[in-house]
Formats: C-alpha cells, structure tokens, sequence
C-alpha cells in the first residue's frame, strides 16, 4: 500500500487511541488488512468495516462515527450522513434517500431542525436587555449538516464571484494579454529603440476583504446560529475575511471558526462565547471594532457586514457616532437585519434609526435567499 | 477484494436465511473470514443477538455449535470431560477378562473415553462451524482468560491425550448483555458489532419475512404499536422476539387491523409483548388506545 495512505490510517488509529479507543498493536496491522481486502476508494465499506475492527464496546461504537468523519472528511464538506449507524440501525435501502441523524457524540450533526436548536435556553425574546449572559452557547448545532450544505452552495457561488473581481488598475503580468507599451518603449531603450522585449499587463485582482460583525445577543438568537453557519461556510472559501461576535463585547473568532477540526472549533466557540444571548450593547461594540480592529482590517476595498436587530441597550449617539467613523472607512456597510423580513417592519428602534443614515445597504438577510441577494448586492459595490 | 456486490450477495443470502441484516453487519461478517477474529456482539435483550449466529450458520451451510454461559460454568463443561462411567466399566469388564484384557492407560484415555464438549466439539469439525458462546458476560473472568488463550491459538492441550488443533477455524460468535463488563483483552481480540433496537422498517421486514401471512397494513401497526411501546419507561423492553409473538398471537386471534381490534382485545394479548406486572399495569385503555391511533 502507498506510503501516504499507510501514513494516514495510521494517524487515524493514533487518533482513535487519543479519544480512548483501546487499539493494539494487532489492530493496527489488521486496519491495514481490512482496508486492502475492502479497498481503500470505498469510504462506506471501511467506515463499516474498521467500525467492528477497532470499536471494543458500545459508546466507541457509538461515537466512531463522528471520529471517522472528523478525521477523513474534510472541514466543512458534505459529510457520508447514509452510512451512518442510526440509533435504532438502519437497514440497507436505496442509496441516497436515507437522511439519518445519526447519534450525535459530543459534536456534530444533531437531529435538530433550525428552530429546535435554538428552543432549550434561549428563546427569542424581541427586546434587550443590558445585563451580561454568563450562559454558554451550545454550539453542536454548528455543524448542522442540511441547512450547512445549502449555505455552502451559496456561499461558494458567492466566493467564486468575489475571487473573480478585479479593479480597473493594472499591473505588469507576464501572461497578461495586454501589451504595456509605456513600458515597452523604456525597455527598449536599451537595444537602440527596438522593442525586442515586450512587456504586458493584466488588471489587477485585489481580493475584496468582508469582515462580519455577528450580534449574538437574546434577541438575536434565532438566528445568531443560523449567521454562524454563514460565517464558518465563508472561513471555508475564503481567506481573507474577518468574523466578530459581539453582545456586550466584541470578540474575534475568526480562527475559531476556521478551525479545520470542527470539534475544535466547536470548543473554541464555547470558550470564547461566554456572554452569548446575553444583552446587546452594539454603539460601543462598534466603538471597539474602530478603535481595536478597523484600522489594520478595514481598507478601501473592504465590506463590513453587520447582521443584528438594531436593539442597542448603550448610551443614545454613540452607534450614529461610530457607523459613521465605520462607513467612512470602509467601502460599504452593510447591515443584515432579519426583522426587515417581517411585515409592517420599520427600523424605529434607537440603534436601528441611528446607523440608517450611513448604511451602503440595509437588508433583510433573515434566511438563505434573502442573504444570498444581499451578498449579490454588496458585489456590485465592491 | 470484497466489493459491493459480494456485501450486497451476502445480505441477500442473510435475508433468505431469516435474517435483516444492515451492511454493515455484512461487511463484518466478511470481514470474520478475511481476518480471523471473532465477532463479539453486544445490544439489549431481544435484539437478535443470537439470530447472528444462527443465520451465519444457515448461510455458510455448516454446523452451528452453541455454548449457553452461565455463573460457574467450567472448562469440563464447556470444553470436555473423561466418561467416567464408561471408563469405569471398561475397567471392571477387564478385571473380569483377566490377564487376557489388558487395558493399559493409552486406551483408557482415548477418544472414545472422551466426552466433547462444545469448544472441543468446535475444534474438531472438517468443516468450520459456527461456534456461538452465547452471554459470555455471565461466565466468569477466570473462564474468559481460557477462552481468550483458546481464541488465540485455536488448540487446546488435554494432559492424557496431548494437544489437539482445530482442523478448521470456526467462525465465532460471543453475545454479551452486559451484565459485567468484559476484559479489555478480549474486546481487543475481536470484531465488535453493536445491535441496537431495530428502527421501523427494519422491524417491519423482519415481521414480514418471519410472518407473510400478515397484512402490510396490520404489521405496519403492530410494529409502530411495538416502536412506541420501547418509548415508554418500561421495566423490560420488548424486543424483535416479542414483537413477533405477539404479531403471531394477533394473527391467530383473526384480528386484521389494530384499530377494529379494540384496546380491551389488544390487553388480552399483550402479554406476549410485556413481562412484568408493572408494565401490564402501565399499559391501560386508554394508553393503548392512544398508542392505537397514533400506529395508525
């Protein structure tokens, strides 16, 4: 067998001795005999079958799974969810319509739909409220793998267009198609005024930079996870985008969610989430962002997009005062803001109706289709 | 290479065979034979733990050899034992022949002296049989660590006899309930396979192709009936076995749907389903009526 698969299922192995597993030097030798007698291009086939092989008794067998797909699938990617033992088994059907939650281990992929992930502790209350949540979010549902798959569609088409962007400015490429007579003319210079040396240009391709400032407080808590989901899709496609959390404070997650390892990224959300659906003091979450962050994130190429209710429990002027520094700074703010959906909506609220005069954009953003226009929107500006 | 189709050829020889096997209980099962271990399954009550066994066996055509553990259960029991009695007697009869009936140790100690109990029995086949050692957790440790050596060497060394080999490596099956835990080392040596509760259309193929004299409709019933029942905070679960029971039972009652049935005739024959007398009394009308009507 090929070096580097040898080297890999032997990483998993060690992986599985790391969460507990008791697997022997014997196991180890028959893993490799089991993925050459199953094969090793048929990812089903060896989940079953090193199942038996290296589980010893029933709560391995129970989180093999998810260690299987933490080591082998990767980040972020549709995940083998039909092979997966059910909690009750699962028998043999037609590939492809089976969608099975699968017992969830400490991570990943729970049964819950959207609004069930939300029910257990906080509810949305529309409405906030100053003082700090010491709850910590439980952020199994992150990984959620249907509503994760059709936000990973749109977030690439998104990706693809955003990486296709170019400006009007153009820099010298040796395989540009344009010829750059300027410099051309000063090359030949030397050779007596014949242009043996040709030189060309290509337009210049600056990556636009997105920095997403996410309000997790209560009454942003329907769809805090749901942005979450957004964000993690776009550290997947994209590198250079910037994600905040904020309530009560501002917190820099972007490594986090970036973590190719989800259950890390899990942990680390939780440790760093402390606060999560708590109040929201957005003006001097803002405040922070100016003064700590936009100066070395924030260009002229850059999109701040600000998903919240506009509930601001802080002092009255200050989020005018710093949407106004943030839109100055940046190429376009645009601010997500899922009551907009709603009939009838109007942004009276204080925060709302302050930081309306310095948006580029104020969209609803509520749900897929609706992000997926506000995204196309913030395109056209960039 | 064992490839799909070998998997999928081997499911369906299982389900001819009685049994509704996942794939992958078939690709362990494969895998049993491509790498020599035994499989060790564990599951609640009634999750057709046993059945594993029973359908490797018809699906290989070849002999299934059961040993039942239980607390005390010895090597004599499990792997053989000298016929005493006939021994004896052997003896007596050459004490009657005289100087004429020489009996000297080698045969006394033979294999026709030998009484061969399932492990040996197992080790002595031409053709590899199945060895079941059913609820190996009831055993005790001392009696694991001899069969972890016997697993591993598949031979057994009889002191009057000398060291007799497998001819054929049997497929072994260990089921364990989990009344204590096992050792380590013998988890280690073996395949693992969890048997949970079945989910509904598991449940419903199995009642099918054990009874196709029923109804789709009323086995669509009985096992949704059987699928909240296990929802319910009961002293015993029902298992697969109980379920078939108790679809049996209905089937003989000429019953053709739950619902036309009525809660006071499904009580009576609830008795194939629950075995505590508490459960019995969990179960009122008006809970299996509503049980009723949620099977649909």
């Amino acid at each position: 067998m090929e070096q580097v698969i040898t080297a890999k299922i032997t990483g998993f192995v060690s992986t599985l001795r790391e969460n507990g597993f008791a697997v022997g030097v014997d196991e180890a030798g028959d893993t490799m005999r089991v993925a050459e007698s199953l094969g090793v291009l048929s990812p089903k086939l060896l989940r079953d079958g090193w199942r038996s092989l290296l589980c010893a008794r029933a709560d391995e067998w129970h989180r093999f799974d998810d260690l299987f797909d933490s080591y082998w699938m990767p980040p972020n990617r549709q995940k083998m969810v039909e092979t997966r033992t059910g909690g009750a088994g699962q028998i043999e059907r037609d590939a492809g319509e089976q969608a099975d939650g699968g017992k969830a281990g400490p991570v990943l992929q729970t049964g819950l739909d959207e609004a069930g992930a939300n029910d257990d502790d906080s509810t949305a209350k529309e409405g906030a409220s100053a003082g700090q949540s010491l709850e910590k979010a439980d952020f199994s549902t992150l990984t959620q793998p249907e509503q994760t798959r059709a936000i990973e569609a749109v977030i690439r088409r998104f990706a693809r267009r955003l990486q296709r962007l170019k400006t009007r400015r153009e820099i010298a490429d040796k395989s540009g198609r344009r010829l750059d007579l300027r410099r051309t003319m000063r090359r030949s210079v030397g050779a007596g005024g014949a242009p043996s040396r040709l030189s060309y240009i290509a337009p210049r391709r600056v990556r636009p930079r997105l920095v997403l400032l996410l309000d997790v407080s209560r009454s942003m808590s329907l769809y805090s996870f749901f942005y979450l989901r957004v964000a993690r899709a776009l550290a997947a496609e994209l590198s250079d985008i910037h994600v905040f959390l904020y309530h009560t404070h501002l917190t820099h997650v972007s490594e986090a969610l970036a973590d190719p390892d989800p259950w890390r990224a899990q942990e680390r959300l939780t440790i760093l989430s402390s606060g999560w659906a708590g109040g929201t003091r957005i003006g001097d979450c803002i405040a922070d962002f100016n003064r700590m962050h936009a100066g070395r994130l924030v260009h002229g190429r850059t999109a701040v997009m600000i998903a919240s209710d506009g509930y601001d429990t802080g002092e009255a002027g200050v989020l005018g005062r710093e949407m106004a520094a943030l839109a100055r700074r940046a190429k376009r703010v645009v601010w997500l803001n899922p009551l907009k959906a709603q009939p009838g909506y109007s942004p009276t609220a204080r925060g709302m109706a302050e930081a309306l005069p310095h948006l580029g954009l104020f969209a609803a953003g509520h749900d897929l289709a609706a992000l997926e226009a506000a995204f196309s929107a913030t395109l056209e500006v960039l | 290479m064992e490839s799909l189709k070998t998997i999928a050829g081997l499911q369906t020889q299982l389900s001819q065979a009685g049994y509704v096997a996942e794939r992958n209980l078939a690709v362990t099962m494969l895998m049993m034979e491509s790498i020599g271990r035994p499989l060790l399954i564990e599951g609640d009550p009634g999750t057709g733990k046993t059945e594993v066994a029973k359908a490797l066996a018809k699906v290989r055509k070849t002999k299934l050899i059961r040993l039942q553990c239980y607390e005390g259960l010895d090597t004599y029991n499990a792997l053989y034992e000298w016929n005493y009695q006939r021994q004896l007697l052997a003896i007596k009869r050459a004490e009657a022949a005289g100087p004429a009936g020489q009996l000297d140790d080698d045969e006394l100690f033979s294999a026709k002296y030998l009484l061969k109990r399932p492990l040996l029995e197992a080790l002595t086949q031409d053709l590899a049989p199945v060895l079941l050692i059913d609820e190996i957790d009831r055993a005790d440790a001392a009696f694991e660590a001899f069969l972890l050596e016997l697993l591993s060497d598949y031979q057994v060394s009889i002191p009057e006899m000398g060291t007799i080999t497998a001819k054929s490596i049997p497929f072994v099956v260990l089921t364990s309930n989990g009344t204590r835990d096992l050792s380590d080392a013998l988890r280690r040596r073996c395949l693992y396979h969890f048997l949970d509760y079945p989910s509904f259309e598991k449940e419903l193929a199995i009642v099918q192709a054990k009874l196709p004299a029923l109804s789709r409709k009323l086995a669509g019933q009985i096992v949704e009936f059987a699928q909240s029942l296990r929802r319910f905070d009961l002293k015993k679960k029902p298992g697969i076995a109980e379920t078939l029971d108790w679809a049996a039972s209905l089937l003989g009652m000429g019953i053709t749907t739950l619902d036309e049935a009525g809660a006071e005739q499904i009580q009576d024959s609830l008795a194939t389903l629950l075995k505590t007398r508490e459960d019995v009394l969990a179960m009122d009308h008006t809970t299996i009526s509503r049980l009723v009507a949620a099977a649909g």
